[in-house]
């Protein structure tokens, strides 16, 4: 990912005085507008899963799509996920850009041989002849008081496939660019939205890419800012790595910490296969500790692998082990429960006071 | 604001139209969920059909005497766009709380 980290930059870094085209809109309309868009800029590009035609998804993602493009185009499928994903297999070797739906993360599972054994491989089983080019969509993490299915987390499961790439937007102007980029890619990509987020209000520069301004060279493919992590807060004494809707619960965080003198940087990850090691190691090279938080279980989850690339790259000048506060390693509980298994504020401040406190020997 | 429709449902078993005898409501009328929003008449039965949801009434679809097939449009509601999905509940955006205080030496070596 080298190419992609040099424009990383901070919302509010603002030089531009060009074309941006800043509207105020949920993630839901951002989501909902990059797909319109998508349809209309590529005729290949067809979009189905459960109940995404006729209703316009459940969270209205995909509403007034299959009105204004037709039924050939956006259209509901039946409830079977193996189905959905099998039929993205045929119709991307048939030529087509399928963008399908799987309605909640939960339902994944029954997808998963089409989507490990098929879909990630076809490319290097063909040689190349048989690119994959499917964005999946997957509404994905907890926090709506959702029954059992509704409120996982499957980063590690995808991230640990070879061939798949994952992505997960933290906000409306992120959902917007990645799902237009995420479409337009040669590859698979695992597109997770995170659903507690959907009807977040936030700015979209619909114009350009990169946050709150023009790139300074007009001529940049503003693609390059998207392939990478994102510094959301600038800090000196720690760095909070986290992705989806864990980034605004770690700003919260941060902001709470700056009342205690603690200066905390936060890294949206954004991409989580692969991962922007540079960014980390940029990120964490300057504040020296780390905590990363995540909804999924602890064990083998994915804050196992940005410690281990975070202690890679920072051995050296690490002054404590890299911290990982996350869900527990239970099935995701029901709607009454999810607010002690989420991360929260408590938490994820225990988690830097004892990275904090550590001291060598 | 969003428009959600919802389509005739099968009123029976397998029963595959119903005729609408009189609208209970009108577009621009806010109903409750379970409000009576139709009286319909199948092969069957003559009945009140509870509305699904709350909302705004857009526009009804059938005139007193119409015949209107199963799956198709019967009334249209407005919803705010925060509404949740089919499944779950917006969460709210609260105030952040904490209990835990950090304190912290740093030897800024």
């Amino acid at each position: 990912m080298s190419e992609t980290t040099t424009t990383v930059r901070s919302i509010g870094d603002s030089t531009d005085t060009g074309a941006s085209d800043v509207q105020q809109m949920s993630m839901q309309q951002a989501l909902n507008r990059a797909l319109d868009e998508v349809l209309a800029e590529n005729p290949k590009t067809v979009i189905f899963g459960e109940d995404c035609g006729r209703l316009g998804g459940v969270f209205r993602i995909t509403d007034g799509l299959q009105a204004k493009h037709g039924e050939e185009r956006v259209f509901d499928t039946p409830l079977a996920e193996s189905g959905i994903l099998g039929m993205s297999v045929g119709l991307a070797m048939a030529g087509f850009h399928p963008i399908p739906e799987v309605q909640f993360d939960g339902f994944a599972y029954p997808a998963i041989n089409q989507i490990v054994c098929q879909i990630a491989r076809m490319n290097y089983r063909s040689r190349g002849t048989l690119p994959m080019p499917i964005t999946l969509r997957v509404p994905s993490f907890g926090g709506i008081r959702a029954p059992e299915h509704h409120g996982e987390s499957l980063e590690a499961l995808f991230a640990h496939v070879p061939g798949l790439k994952v992505v997960s937007p933290s906000n409306p102007h992120d959902a917007y660019h990645l799902l237009k980029y995420a479409a337009t890619r040669p590859d698979p990509v695992i597109f997770m939205e995170p659903k507690s987020r959907y009807w977040q209000k936030g700015p979209v520069d619909v114009a350009h890419a990169a946050h709150g301004q023009a790139t300074h060279d007009a001529g940049v493919d503003d693609g390059g800012s998207l392939t990478g992590a994102r510094v959301v807060r600038d800090g000196r004494h720690l760095t909070l790595v986290a992705w989806g809707a864990m980034v605004s619960r770690c700003l919260q965080v941060a902001e709470l910490a700056a009342e205690d003198g603690i200066d905390v940087e936060v890294l949206d990850l954004r991409w989580l296969k692969p991962i922007d090691a540079e960014a980390l190691a940029r990120s964490v090279g300057k504040t020296r500790r780390a905590v990363v938080v995540h909804e999924a279980p602890l064990t083998s989850g994915l804050g196992a692998e940005v410690a281990q690339l975070i202690t890679q790259s920072c051995f050296e000048t690490l002054k404590a082990p890299v911290e990982r506060i996350t869900g527990f390693d239970v099935p995701y509980p029901s709607g009454d429960l999810e607010d002690e298994y989420i991360p929260n504020i408590d938490r994820i401040l225990f988690g830097i006071q004892r990275v904090l406190e550590y001291r060598r020997g | 604001m969003a428009e959600i429709s919802f389509p005739l449902p099968d009123l029976g078993e397998g029963l595959i139209e119903a005729t609408v005898l009189d609208w209970l409501v009108e577009p621009g009328q806010q109903v409750e969920r379970n409000q009576p929003i139709v009286e319909l008449e199948t092969t069957k039965s003559a009945l009140e059909l509870p509305s699904p949801q709350a909302g705004k009434v857009v526009r009804i679809h059938g005139a007193p005497g119409d015949t209107i097939n199963v799956g198709e449009p019967l009334i249209v509601f407005e919803v705010p766009d925060d509404t949740a999905g089919i499944v779950g509940t917006v969460p709210k955006d609260e105030a952040p709380k904490r209990r835990v205080r950090l304190s912290a030496v740093l030897d800024e070596d």
